[in-house]
């Protein structure tokens, strides 16, 4: 897998790329602006684009607008949007902009690297990736929604690893159950939360947290 | 006192003369009035011009012997009169003082135009209504307080005396009376009607007597301004006097009248008309005094402003109440004022702004002779007293104000040793750790690998632990969601409540930074005190904008009770607000739930 970072510090950049170069995936650049990125992507034609969402001028949200141009234009390149604090506001904002081969971290997810590599070859492959901190922050906050108490135990964690992103394999691999099971479990979650079972993983993430929500 | 020469003499009216104008209207509203039209007043001066001409006509074209100075000076009496009379009555037209002096001039007028037609009819009118002119006169004297109105019963009594002895007793009198043209001469008598002169001059020196007592003991008790306005009267009391000198000089003194005696008696009774002009300048020279009032108020206020009205007006009673605001007067020093009631000597005018009663000024009743300085000097009184008003708002702003920036800066203070702590007890306290461990981590790393490998462990979750912590006290300082707009990081806010929340986001107009962010942690303390307090189980986050302004609304299903001054949490937010120009209210009842709601201006 080829990547291009982009974040305007050398020492996370270098970190990034270090982590990910010893996972195997192979770093093709590094960008410390929105625009060096953009020329970098139409340069190198890279498998996934990890970029920080806080970059100059404004260090705001240049990476979110970095994200759109190069969606945009070559639609191929998965984007993994890196940031100090996730909010369920962007989040779904973002998934709704940018549905598919979107990744959503928090940065320091980096320095575990086996989830980190987990999560982006999840988004080359076209799936999603969203914070585990978002999902448990909107399940776990108060906004609970009619239905989630009908959910048992097992369904819940099921719910979450789909609202993170991850497919009914890689469900049934964390999990260490069965895929049937996994199918089984989506399958009832999706009836009690009266929601439609889309099929693809990425609509079926809009799909939760659209609904988990406020 | 027969012939042309009569008891009395006349008053003026009032003592401002100037015609009623559209701007001191308002004060002559309070009384019914009845206006003339200008055709009238035309004629009414007309046909004093043309009666004084008249009486003048013997002095203007004598052909005979000279005219005594004492004739002549009565034959004026009646133009000076009628004159002031009509100035007064114009001035003041709800005042019959005004009608009065014109009749008291037009009775001055009787002899000297009838005596000259030589018809005997002519001749007896003139005898008849020789003193006609007393009875207005006595009245005036009387009424100078009260509108020309005789109201007291003294007044109505003394009235009468003159009546009868001038009017009834002067025509039984002539009925009786020997004399060439004498029509009503029918039972001539010469006894009879000797008795009848001298019981006339009896109760006319007692009428004149009492009428002068009448008067001087009103001046001794009258206020400042009650004296000015009863000058012309005390005027009238010594013509009054020297009348009744004469008369009694007739009664029991050697019965022949001195030509300067009956001279001065005359010309006193001018002292009326005279009087009124000195009034009316005076009241002209305090409109000029009005200038350096309204010149030196720029800077005026309380007790000195009650002065300097008091002053303009020549009333040193004078009362300004200021509205209070919770309703009734107070003074320049705040304690409350209980008005005078509206009747009796007292007026009350009360001073607005834009249509809002700011104040009420009592003054002397008598006052109301002069309209005009009533008004000028009330409107002086109510930009004064609006200056004092806005000046005590100012004042009270700037109070308030002092006081939110001192909170915002201790809150400011107080927020900055908490993130310190925070800080100190926290991440860098994790820090230290963490640098320790790889230290130890470090020297264990090749002998005992797997210790080493714990080590790595413990040290990566202690790291994942401060960058949490570091997270949180960043969303403290300043939510850096807000980047993405007010609504994403609301949406973030109520997902991270610990009570279902749901958000109502409606405001499509753009919003200021400071706006944005006083409006984030309105909702975000809002929420905190929901999960804290207020045992809900729903909140609901509302954000709607109209006309500029931007309302968020949090609105909770719990217990209440809420305090709105109840802990720095609220009060630092009213703040925040405030100092926007917004406002934030608390709407918590016992049992009902909460509301929050701060309204701001979109860009601010």
């Amino acid at each position: 897998m080829r990547v291009v970072i982009a974040d305007d510090s050398v020492l996370v950049r270098e970190g990034i790329a270090s982590l990910l170069t010893r996972s195997g995936i192979e770093v093709v650049a590094q960008a410390s602006s929105p625009d060096e990125l953009l020329a970098l992507v139409e340069a190198d034609q890279p498998d996934a684009a990890v970029i920080d969402i806080r970059m100059p001028p404004t260090h705001t949200d240049e990476g979110l607008k970095a994200a759109h141009e190069i969606r945009a234009r070559y639609p191929d390149v998965a984007i993994m949007i890196l940031s100090q604090y996730v909010e369920a506001g962007i989040a779904t904002r973002l998934l709704a902009e940018v549905p598919e081969r979107l990744g959503y971290l928090l940065k320091d997810r980096v320095t575990a690297p086996g989830e980190f590599v987990d999560a982006l070859e999840r988004v080359v492959e076209g799936g999603s990736a969203l914070d585990p901190q978002i999902v448990s922050g909107l399940l776990g906050g108060g906004a609970r929604k009619d239905g989630l108490e009908r959910l048992t135990a097992r369904e819940r964690e099921v719910l979450e690893l789909v609202a993170e992103g991850l497919t009914n394999q890689a469900i049934a691999t964390r999990l260490d159950i069965a895929l049937r099971s996994v199918e089984k479990h989506v399958s009832t979650i999706f009836t009690k939360l009266g929601l439609p079972d889309t099929g693809s993983e990425h609509r079926r993430v809009l799909a939760v947290l659209r609904f988990l929500r406020p | 006192m027969r012939g042309h020469v009569a008891p009395m003499e006349a008053v003026s009216g009032d003592l401002v003369a100037r015609p009623v104008t559209r701007r001191n209207a308002h004060v002559l509203t309070r009384f019914p009035v009845h206006e003339h039209s200008g055709a009238v007043w035309a004629a009414m001066w007309a046909a004093a011009a043309a009666a004084e001409f008249g009486a003048l006509v013997p002095v203007i074209f004598a052909h005979g012997a000279p005219q005594k100075s004492y004739d002549i000076a009565f034959r004026l009496l009646g133009g000076s009169f009628a004159a002031c009379g009509l100035i007064a009555w114009r001035r003041r037209p709800d005042s019959r003082s005004g009608a009065l002096m014109v009749a008291a001039g037009a009775g001055f007028f009787v002899a000297p135009l009838f005596s000259q037609l030589d018809a005997p009819l002519a001749q007896t009118i003139a005898m008849l209504f020789t003193d006609v002119w007393t009875i207005p006169f006595i009245a005036l004297l009387l009424t100078f307080l009260t509108g020309g109105r005789v109201q007291t019963t003294i007044d109505r009594v003394l009235v009468g005396v003159f009546v009868l002895a001038l009017i009834v007793l002067q025509f039984i009198w002539l009925l009786f009376l020997d004399e060439e043209g004498n029509v009503l001469g029918v039972l001539p008598h010469d006894g009879i009607a000797h008795v009848l002169d001298r019981t006339q001059r009896v109760l006319t020196l007692g009428g004149c007597v009492a009428t002068v007592v009448v008067i001087v003991a009103r001046w001794r008790v009258a206020s400042p301004p009650r004296r000015r306005a009863l000058l012309p009267s005390v005027g009238g009391a010594v013509a009054l006097a020297l009348f009744g000198s004469l008369l009694a000089n007739d009664l029991i003194g050697t019965g022949t009248r001195s030509e300067l005696h009956l001279w001065l008696a005359i010309t006193s009774v001018g002292l009326v008309p005279a009087l009124f002009l000195a009034g009316l300048l005076r009241s002209r020279l305090a409109r000029a005094g009005l200038t350096d009032l309204v010149r030196s108020l720029g800077g005026m206020r309380g007790a000195d402003l009650e002065a300097a009205l008091a002053r303009a007006l020549g009333d040193p009673a004078l009362v300004v109440a200021r509205v209070a605001p919770g309703g009734g007067y107070v003074d320049a020093g705040g304690a409350p004022v209980a008005l005078p009631t509206a009747a009796g000597e007292r007026r009350i005018v009360p001073v607005e702004r834009d249509g809002q009663p700011i104040a009420a000024l009592a003054y002397d009743a008598s006052l109301d002779d002069d309209p005009a300085l009533v008004e000028a000097v009330s409107a002086a009184a109510a930009i004064a007293l609006e200056n004092e008003q806005l000046q005590r708002e100012a004042d009270a702003r700037l109070a308030e104000l002092q006081a939110s920036r001192e909170r915002l800066v201790t809150a400011g203070d107080a927020e900055r040793r908490r993130l310190e702590r925070d800080l100190h007890d926290g991440a860098q306290q994790r820090l230290v750790a963490l640098s320790m461990q790889l230290r130890f981590l470090q020297s264990r790393i090749r002998e005992d690998p797997s210790t080493a490998e714990e080590l790595a462990d413990t040290a990566s979750a202690e790291l994942a632990e401060s960058l949490q912590e570091l997270r949180e006290l960043a969303r403290g300082i300043h939510p850096a969601v807000l980047d993405h707009g007010l609504e994403t990081a609301l949406e973030s806010l109520v997902s991270r409540s610990p009570v279902a929340a749901s958000l109502r986001f409606s405001a499509t107009a753009a919003l200021s930074p400071p706006v944005e962010i006083a409006a984030y942690f309105v909702v975000s303390e809002a929420l905190t005190n929901v999960a804290k307090y207020a045992q809900a189980r729903a909140a609901e986050v509302r954000v709607s904008d109209a006309g500029g302004r931007v309302v968020v609304q949090i609105t909770d299903d719990g217990v209440g009770g809420a305090a709105p001054g109840s802990g720095s949490g609220l009060r630092g937010l009213a703040d925040r607000v405030e100092a926007l120009d917004g406002h934030l209210s608390v709407l918590s009842a016992r049992g009902g739930g909460t509301t929050v709601t701060a309204e701001l201006p979109c860009g601010s």
